[in-house]
């Protein structure tokens, strides 16, 4: 078990502001820092697990690994990601379902895309294996499975030139956002929530930028330098959310996904937003680690185990949405469900390490 | 008072284009009903006078007979009308219609009876001649909480003239704020409207477990005021649904399902429910008379009725 570090915590944060995100209506969403800014947790989220494929693939003097073991490792963690989207997807129907035949109440059927699973489950059992009919909130892993999957091909071109990779893969979501090009739905219409053609780009950009900040001492020095541009986008991402500023996407010049605040194709302004809270905050870690104490250990916990937090997070954050809307909310139910939900997580992470550090006899 | 009227309107608007003046909606069934038969396509009910006689109470009122069988709810149960422009501006102009369904069950029962088949289907028989495009996608998330930031980009995708949006459903499994709901809502109707796309709501489902559900009956309540402010029309899905429920009451309460078994009535009749409301709503006169159209006399009753009176299911449909 390592010990509490910067891509930990920060990742844990983002666990943790995913998990309260989810719980929509909660009195503590509004004090997330996702309130807060044009880019959100998700975003976070996609370029610490690019970081973590540039840590893992390398050895600890920094010479990268085999290639076929690069490729094997990341298609072991793809085949880990879509497992646990398959599970908690499972789940998540199971919970709904079960909640709806227990209050007699077939409203809860129509929660976030899970209607047409328990509507049409001949075509919809197909796209839930084929990871196309996402429910609602559970669409990040889908993301992450793809972006795995495509991951070798980046990790290989950015060993010969990291420039190469990240041209690629700028060009691959400029044209995406051009042309709109998206993973359809099925069955239904529409498209996926998170566009990995996109997303893909805070993938390599976090993989490429850990290469880069380990040898490179004039991106430590240059984003020193930037730290005072960072502050001033992350002022302006607070003053545009919380006035609500937003371009309207139908005022907008062609292509339109360019000028947009757009979740889906990860617009460009959410790009920029992102990138100034990685400069504002990139030194931030090393003032709060020793401030924080209990709470440094506890979000590094988490962002060590992240899949596994994560995917009993999304279960969580269904069953803190199922019990708010059968006891009506409030803030003591929100205390309650957010409590209760932290302590979970915590101890789920605590669970995982401790079957890590358990001697095996013989698999089960 | 509406008869003579109704009977003038039958010939008259078969032209749906034509205004005219007179918006007891509920009353001119015939209009549109003609046209399926003018088509060929199958029509289900018979060609028949005006259902309401004038002085009934609103319980006592007829069914709407242009709906199907089991699909059948009195017209002022089902819907509060208002003007459509751009719709009518698209009929004018013979292009295709173009409609973005947007909600939770905007998919479901089997591949060839979805329901934007249906709407496409049904929208297609009401308006002969006019070709309707149908695009239909969910929309998860919550209208008070970033939903309708993904609504607008999908009109700006899809760019239709009519987004039939049924609301709220999210919302009030999230138990959000009224108020933040209602002014979210306002905002994103306004916002579609500014951009001469013509907005219809559809409320949230009725059923049993939540008819004493203060905040549920106030969420419903909150999207007729908010079609009723903003000139929109409304297909009452919870007050249809309502009425179906009463109507099939068997004495089965108690069996488990039984209040799925409405639902997956409420979600087969909400292609026709809707249908019903755009093709009156077409036919609702041309000057500004959005907001007042309709019986918005009606449209406020709470969702919780206060006449226990059992609807008639079987009231004849004459005059």
């Amino acid at each position: 078990m390592r010990e509490p570090n910067a891509v930990d915590f920060w990742r844990g944060l983002a666990l943790v502001t995913i998990f309260v995100n989810h719980i929509p209506g909660n009195t503590f969403e509004r004090y997330t820092y996702s309130q807060y800014g044009i880019s959100d947790a998700a975003e976070l989220f996609v370029f610490l697990a690019g970081w973590s494929i540039g840590i893992a693939t390398r050895n600890r003097d920094g010479s990268p690994e085999p290639r076929l073991k690069t490729v094997l490792r990341l298609m072991s963690r793809t085949i880990e990601v879509y497992r646990a989207q398959i599970t908690t997807m499972a789940l998540a129907l199971g919970m709904i379902a079960g909640t709806a035949l227990v209050l007699d109440n077939p409203l809860l059927l129509e929660w976030h895309n899970a209607g047409s699973f328990f509507a049409d489950p001949i075509q919809t059992m197909v796209g839930f294996v084929l990871l196309t009919h996402q429910l609602g909130f559970f669409n990040i892993l889908p993301l992450y499975v793809v972006l795995l999957g495509i991951a070798p091909v980046f990790v290989l071109i950015g060993r010969v030139s990291r420039l190469a990779a990240l041209f690629l893969s700028f060009l691959l979501y400029a044209s995406s956002l051009v042309f709109e090009w998206n993973v359809p739905s099925w069955p239904g219409e529409g498209d996926w929530f998170f566009d990995p053609l996109c997303w893909q780009l805070l993938l390599v950009l976090g993989f490429t930028m850990q290469d880069w900040s380990r040898t490179s001492p004039w991106l430590k020095r240059w984003s020193r330098r930037l730290l005072p541009a960072g502050v001033v986008i992350v002022l302006t991402g607070i003053v545009l959310s919380v006035l609500e500023l937003r371009p309207d996407p139908l005022l907008v010049p062609d292509p339109r996904l360019v000028f947009t605040f757009d979740k889906t194709y990860l617009s460009p302004a959410r790009v920029i937003h992102f990138l100034g809270v990685l400069l504002a905050f990139q030194t931030l870690y090393g003032f709060l680690a020793p401030r924080l104490g209990w709470i440094t250990a506890f979000l590094a916990s988490l962002g060590r185990n992240s899949l596994a937090v994560f995917s009993i997070g999304s279960l969580l954050s269904l069953a803190a949405q199922l019990v708010r809307f059968w006891t009506g909310g409030g803030v003591v139910v929100d205390v309650f469900v957010v409590g209760s939900g932290l302590f979970a997580l915590g101890f789920t992470a605590w669970f995982v390490e401790w079957r890590s550090r358990k001697p095996r006899v013989s698999s089960p | 008072m509406a008869l003579p009227k109704a009977a003038g309107l039958l010939a008259l608007s078969l032209a749906l284009l034509c205004p005219f003046g007179g918006d007891r909606a509920w009353a001119q069934e015939p209009a549109a009903h003609q046209d399926p038969a003018k088509v060929g396509a199958p029509p289900p009910t018979v060609v028949s006078p005006p259902s309401v006689s004038a002085g009934q109470g609103p319980d006592a009122e007829a069914v709407d007979v242009t709906l199907s069988p089991e699909c059948r709810v009195p017209g002022s149960k089902l819907y509060t009308l208002a003007r459509l422009g751009a719709v009518k501006a698209a009929l004018k102009e013979k292009r295709p219609v173009r409609v973005l369904a947007i909600g939770a069950s905007t998919m479901g029962l089997g591949s060839s009876a979805t329901y934007p088949v249906k709407l496409e289907t049904a929208l297609e028989r009401s308006l002969p001649d006019v070709d309707v495009v149908v695009e239909s996608r969910g929309l998860q998330g919550e209208i008070a909480s970033g939903a309708g930031e993904r609504l607008r980009s999908m009109v700006a995708e899809v760019e239709p003239d009519l987004v039939i949006w049924q609301v709220g459903s999210h919302d009030a499994l999230a138990r959000v704020d009224l108020d933040a709901f209602g002014t979210a809502l306002d905002e994103t109707v306004q916002w579609i409207k500014g951009h001469e796309i013509d907005v219809v709501l559809v409320s949230p489902v009725y059923t049993a477990s939540l008819a004493s559900d203060d905040y549920y009956t106030s969420l419903v309540r909150k999207v007729q005021e908010v079609a009723l402010r903003e000139g929109v029309p409304l297909v009452q899905r919870y007050e249809a649904m309502r009425y179906l429920a009463r109507r099939n009451d068997k004495g089965e309460g108690h069996l488990l399902g039984s209040q799925f078994r409405l639902n997956d009535l409420g979600l087969r009749c909400m292609a026709e429910h809707v249908t019903r409301a755009i093709t009156l709503s077409l036919l609702q006169p041309d000057p500004a008379s959005t907001g007042s159209a309709g019986r918005p006399a009606l449209t406020l009753a709470p969702p919780k009725e206060s006449a226990g009176t059992k609807p008639s299911a079987t009231a004849p449909a004459g005059p």
